[in-house]
């Protein structure tokens, strides 16, 4: 019968968590059961306010709540920022398209990502951890403009620095006293041989301006179009490819993304703007 | 399917009234616009010569809906049937459009299907052809071709009626006392009518006839600086989104009423300044020539390239809404003009 994709269902915030200065992380527990893929995303309902798209950071493994990390950097998300424990919300979703995990098997996995980018890129390396040994290895390439400005301190500095089949690098822009890791930004971690290229597929998730590079130095290391897989951001409304907000040349971003191949989007010019 | 005869419109209008709310064009200025048909008042019934001046896309896309409640959620309400008179076939081909959008994949509309499914089409020939009509660009004619329950043809003595649809076999059916059998003499005359509309709109745009398709001139476009230039003339008023029959852009906001809140789906426009910005302010089409350029691109390229046809049917209604001079028959000519200069730079090089 007629389903109504424009119809949140409740929720509500039980934590929060704060990861950076401008990024929190709210732990939602839905009301009805509700399923996602890692990479899709969700539109998040305050009630009454408005609402905002968001790819959630934790694992689909989790059936019984989502986290979702948001910057708070527009009208919505300011509000959101200014959300207690026990805040009702809405969800609807999940939209677009997942990140193809099963293509991935086999594979090494080289994830390149920065700043709230961290967010997506947090829920796929739950899922593939999950299944580590079906993968040839995970290897992560993050950053952040300060230490400070990483999310998900704890498990970042901490476990995920020793998962086996995992290989973990971190830069920051600009240091302060206690780091003693990579200044530079994220492509200055970058190496050729970090990853058999021929035998790995590549993801990107971050600021516009650090995909465009990391995109530029993948390409100079041999992937190809086909293997790299870009995170796109645009301003979803409908989330169902039907309000014309989110289009990439022909593409809906909501609904055919928001996980693109290089490949399927490299004639549009205006990706990085 | 059946096509009748009778000689007058009112009879025909007063039975479809009878079974369901029924929209008719009135002439309003120079200009057609529907309302609400009343059979005891209405004593002059018209027969719109050309598309009215704001299209039907309203009665299944309305300006602003509810679409959704919390913490409750909203109950789909039931549509009752009704009528709308008077679409010309430019109308009927947008309808084609905004089905592939919002009834013809794994996301319905819910809202659009339920209207859809209990709209009953009754359409019209044109008599003549307007100022800005081009719709023969687009494989359009002066009369329809399908997609209508019921349609008109006005000739001298009265008006032809074809049924398009079971819907509309079955209201002929239901209604056999009213109509009479159509002699071969009056087809021949629909027949040289439409034939003679149809010529007049090719003479109108003899100039747009273009030797390529429109997709290759405006894929080309990417770079042109006619987007820009033409951006002068355009202040930013809106109106052609607004009264284009395919133009289907909306957004959802949330708000509070009585005791819930609500969600409404309300049309926006893609040449609002910040339609594409995100939450960061990055803004893809800060520059307004940016934005007619994403128009032209959506309309005539990427469209195409998603749903098989143009998002265009040529009724001109932009061209007669914009109180500037801006006129996407000019943008459309200026383009391909260009791309045949720059294509015969090419061969000579
Ligand atoms: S109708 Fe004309 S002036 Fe108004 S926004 Fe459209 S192009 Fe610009
Ligand atoms: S968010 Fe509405 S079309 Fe993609």
């Amino acid at each position: 019968m007629n389903q109504n994709f424009y119809q949140p269902i409740n929720g509500q915030i039980v934590d929060i968590i704060d990861e950076s200065p401008t990024i929190k992380s709210f732990v939602v527990v839905p009301e009805e059961e509700f399923k996602f893929e890692t990479g899709q995303f969700v539109e998040l309902t305050l009630p009454g306010v408005g609402e905002a798209p968001f790819t959630p950071s934790s694992s689909p493994a989790d059936s019984e709540k989502m986290e979702i990390t948001i910057m708070n950097a527009g009208r919505i998300t300011a509000l959101l920022h200014q959300c207690d424990k026990g805040q009702k919300v809405g969800i609807r979703g999940p939209f677009g398209n997942g990140y193809p995990i099963d293509d991935f098997v086999g594979k090494e996995i080289y994830i390149v990502g920065g700043g709230v980018g961290l967010a997506p890129i947090r829920s796929l390396f739950l899922t593939l951890i999950d299944r580590i040994k079906e993968f040839k290895s995970v290897v992560c390439r993050f950053g952040a403009r300060t230490p400070d400005d990483f999310i998900y301190k704890n498990t970042l500095f901490g476990s995920w620095q020793s998962i086996a089949g995992v290989d973990m690098k971190l830069t920051v822009d600009e240091a302060n006293n206690d780091w003693d890791g990579n200044v530079g930004v994220v492509t200055t971690i970058l190496a050729q041989d970090d990853v058999d290229v021929a035998n790995s597929a590549a993801v990107v998730c971050g600021p516009p301006i650090m995909m465009k590079y990391a995109l530029l130095k993948l390409l100079e290391f041999g992937f190809s179009d086909e293997n790299i897989y870009l995170s796109m951001e645009k301003n979803m409304s409908c989330g169902i490819g039907k309000c014309g907000h989110c289009m990439l040349g022909k593409y809906y971003v909501c609904k055919d993304g928001p996980v693109f191949t290089y490949g399927q989007i490299k004639k549009y010019p205006e990706i990085w703007d | 399917m059946e096509t009748v005869f009778i000689s007058k419109l009112k009879p025909f209008l007063d039975a479809v009234a009878e079974q369901m709310e029924l929209y008719v064009p009135k002439k309003t200025g120079r200009h057609f616009v529907y309302s609400k048909y009343n059979p005891s008042t209405e004593t002059v019934v018209e027969f719109n010569n050309i598309r009215t001046c704001v299209p039907a896309k309203e009665f299944l896309f309305p300006v602003r809906e509810l679409a959704a409640t919390s913490p409750k959620s909203l109950d789909l309400k039931d549509i009752k049937p009704f009528a709308v008179f008077g679409l010309k076939d430019c109308d009927l081909r947008s309808i084609e459009i905004l089905d592939k959008v919002f009834a013809d994949d794994e996301f319905q509309d819910p809202f659009y299907v339920a209207l859809r499914e209990n709209i009953f089409i009754i359409s019209g020939d044109c008599t003549e052809i307007g100022e800005s009509c081009f719709c023969n660009l687009f494989n359009g004619r002066a009369f329809a071709g399908g997609g209508f329950d019921l349609n008109i043809s006005k000739i001298n003595d009265g008006f032809i009626i074809e049924a398009g649809s079971q819907k509309g076999q079955g209201f002929i059916e239901g209604h056999r006392s009213l109509f009479a059998d159509v002699p071969e003499a009056l087809l021949a005359e629909r027949n040289e009518n439409r034939a003679r509309v149809q010529n007049q709109l090719e003479q109108n745009n003899t100039e747009l006839q273009l030797n390529t398709t429109l997709r290759e001139v405006v894929e080309n476009s990417q770079n042109s600086e006619v987007f820009d230039v033409e951006s002068q003339n355009c202040v930013e008023c809106q109106a052609c989104t607004r009264v284009c029959p395919t133009c289907h852009c909306f957004y959802l906001y949330d708000t509070k009423l009585q005791s819930y809140f609500a969600k409404m789906k309300m049309w926006d426009s893609c040449m609002r300044t910040g339609f594409a910005a995100v939450a960061g302010g990055a803004n893809p089409h800060k520059v307004l020539g940016d934005r007619i350029k994403h128009r032209f691109m959506h309309k005539f390229v990427y469209f195409l390239d998603r749903y098989g046809i143009d998002m265009c049917v040529g009724c001109g209604r932009c061209v007669d809404a914009d109180p500037s001079e801006m006129d996407m028959r000019t943008v459309l000519r200026k383009l391909s003009e260009e791309f045949k200069d720059k294509k015969e730079a090419n061969v000579t090089k």
